[in-house]
């Protein structure tokens, strides 16, 4: 009985410790964007603001277009997640049930491209995004990302747990293949569905280098670029950035949060297990 | 027999299913191509060129670039900055996580999935916002680290802490996944193995060693493998934190290349020095692959 209790006492210890060190910056940011200009060059800091004032989030609202970079990243990463989790599915359904030639041969490839880093690709995918005259054009931001071969990979794993017999049964009362995947299939993937929304809406919503380098002007600039910018030009006004960051937190947050349950079932039930 | 069945399956072939299965390998086909190999063949191309897209400049020059970069020793110092810092931060990532998830997998703890969740929230919050963070947490006058530790360290600027500042940033952004991972793997283990061990009186730490950590290999192993590849390509910690200083300090390749290719616009010379790093990523997930002892995933 004593040895349990005192080994419990000591992993929820070690749990606790880890549980700080990660609310802390949090925690910290939080407390930043409530405080006053004064408060903020003073040359003593305290963690909690002495003085709490909304003024950072009104101005950081105001100052720099925040609303209209946050919709700008809330689109773009709405739209590609829901385009990429359905190209994943349908392709990961393809390479996982039909038997056809060359379907080894295209699965390696997809696979062998996750490990292209994307310094090699970046410099002539910019060319031909030159070359196209799709600088500063939104689908210079989806369609190089139509598919993603991670996706694709995960989706593939969730469809060998598909029985395939169910499939034959639908075939047999007379289903075509489009009905099979999209009634069928795809309700079963949602798991992976879930997994994926998490994973690809924080990607798009984190995504810096690429849209740094496509986007121009002002009015479609994302707001992981905007952050960086508003450091720059206002000499890094942290109070202010921070009221922006603890915004522009909350759409993943929530994203995760609606996504999380099926997220863990599909990563206890089969995703990464190789 | 098998033969005969797959011939029945292909006689039964639907024109569905040949519409559906012919755009998508057709389209998968003319997206990897377009996005990856002809990129990439344009990257190997390039690099034996003057290309500089601002100023229109394409001249073959041979092996120029690629003789600059091997005789370049901040890039080779940036390569062994990268593969050190990449190396620590995979180690750390999958230590902190099996600690962590077998603490959490345990039953003796109380709010497990409350844990978890809170664990897993760096990894959900954009890098470049909590870098921003970071880099206020680490200033030396009003910082948030020093007056905790009680330090006067200038983190970003004094050439022996930079580096483990950035490392520190990375492992707290990404040590949830693992746990969040692992804790999966171990969920999806078979229970009557534990079971079994506890009842032949195995304490935990042979349990650990014995049982759960060689059943979680390649769980373990995708993890190395995903982290490797995308550590070795950091940038934005640095771009955020330090911009590669002080002097050259925290160059990892990665920023080298960006800077090279995006703000000197020296695109061949930056192409050759993308290729390396891409042959070397290449050959150390070849080499883990061997290693796992699974030619495929």
């Amino acid at each position: 009985m004593k040895p349990a209790k005192m080994k419990s006492i000591g992993l929820n210890a070690v749990l606790l410790i880890f549980s700080g060190i990660t609310i802390l910056p949090f925690l910290w940011m939080l407390a930043f964007s409530f405080k006053t200009n004064a408060e903020i060059s003073a040359l003593s800091q305290r963690f909690l603001p002495r003085h709490p004032t909304w003024d950072n989030y009104a101005n950081a609202l105001t100052r720099m277009a925040f609303l209209r970079y946050f919709f700008n990243s809330l689109s773009y990463a709405l739209v590609l997640s829901v385009i990429t989790i359905y190209t994943s599915a349908i392709s990961g359904f393809v390479l996982c049930k039909y038997r056809f030639r060359g379907r080894k041969l295209l699965f390696g490839m997809i696979l062998s491209t996750m490990m292209v880093p994307g310094v090699v690709t970046i410099i002539p995918r910019y060319s031909m995004m030159r070359a196209l005259g799709w600088l500063n054009q939104f689908q210079a931001l989806i369609v190089p990302s139509l598919f993603t071969s991670f996706g694709i990979f995960m989706m593939r794993q969730s469809c060998t747990a598909v029985p395939d017999e169910i499939l034959e049964a639908a075939r047999i009362d007379g289903a075509n293949e489009f009905y099979i995947f999209h009634r069928i299939v795809l309700p079963m993937l949602r798991n992976a569905v879930a997994s994926m929304a998490i994973f690809q809406f924080l990607w798009a919503w984190e995504d810096y280098l690429w849209p740094y380098l496509m986007i121009r002007s002002e009015s479609k600039q994302l707001l992981s670029i905007a952050l960086n910018m508003f450091s720059g030009r206002f000499s890094t006004d942290y109070a202010g950035l921070f009221a922006a960051t603890s915004i522009a937190i909350i759409p993943v947050v929530i994203c995760y949060l609606v996504f999380q349950k099926q997220f863990i079932q599909g990563i206890a039930s089969s995703a990464v297990k190789g | 027999m098998m033969q005969a069945n797959r011939r029945k399956k292909n006689a039964l072939r639907s024109r569905s299913e040949i519409i559906l299965r012919s755009t998508v390998a057709a389209a998968l086909v003319i997206f990897f191509f377009a996005f990856y190999f002809i990129p990439i063949l344009i990257a190997f191309y390039g690099s034996f060129h003057l290309w500089n897209p601002l100023k229109g400049q394409f001249k073959y020059t041979g092996l120029k670039n690629w003789q600059t970069v091997l005789n370049n020793k901040l890039f080779w110092f940036s390569l062994k900055n990268t593969g050190l810092f990449s190396v620590a931060a995979v180690l750390a990532r999958i230590v902190i996580g099996l600690l962590l998830a077998s603490a959490l997998f345990s039953r003796l703890v109380k709010a497990p999935s409350f844990l978890r969740t809170l664990y897993y929230l760096p990894t959900i919050t954009p890098m470049v916002a909590v870098a921003f963070v970071w880099k206020n947490m680490y200033d030396p006058q009003f910082g948030l680290l020093n007056q905790l530790l009680g330090t006067k360290i200038n983190w970003l600027f004094d050439g022996r802490y930079a580096m483990p500042a950035i490392l520190l940033l990375t492992v707290w952004k990404d040590f949830g996944y693992a746990v969040v991972i692992l804790l999966g793997g171990m969920y999806s283990l078979p229970m009557d193995c534990f079971e079994a061990a506890e009842i032949d009186g195995a304490n935990a730490m042979q349990r650990f060693f014995g049982i759960t950590l060689p059943l979680l290999r390649p769980t373990v192993i995708f993890i190395v493998i995903t982290s490797f590849i995308s550590y070795f390509q950091t940038y934005i910690p640095v771009m955020v934190l330090t911009q590669g200083g002080p002097g050259t300090k925290t160059h990892l390749a990665s920023y080298l290349i960006f800077d090279q290719a995006f703000s000197k616009y020296n695109f061949g010379y930056a192409s050759a020095m993308s290729f390396i790093l891409f042959i070397i990523i290449a050959v150390l997930t070849g080499l883990s692959f061997k290693a796992s002892g699974k030619n495929q995933l």
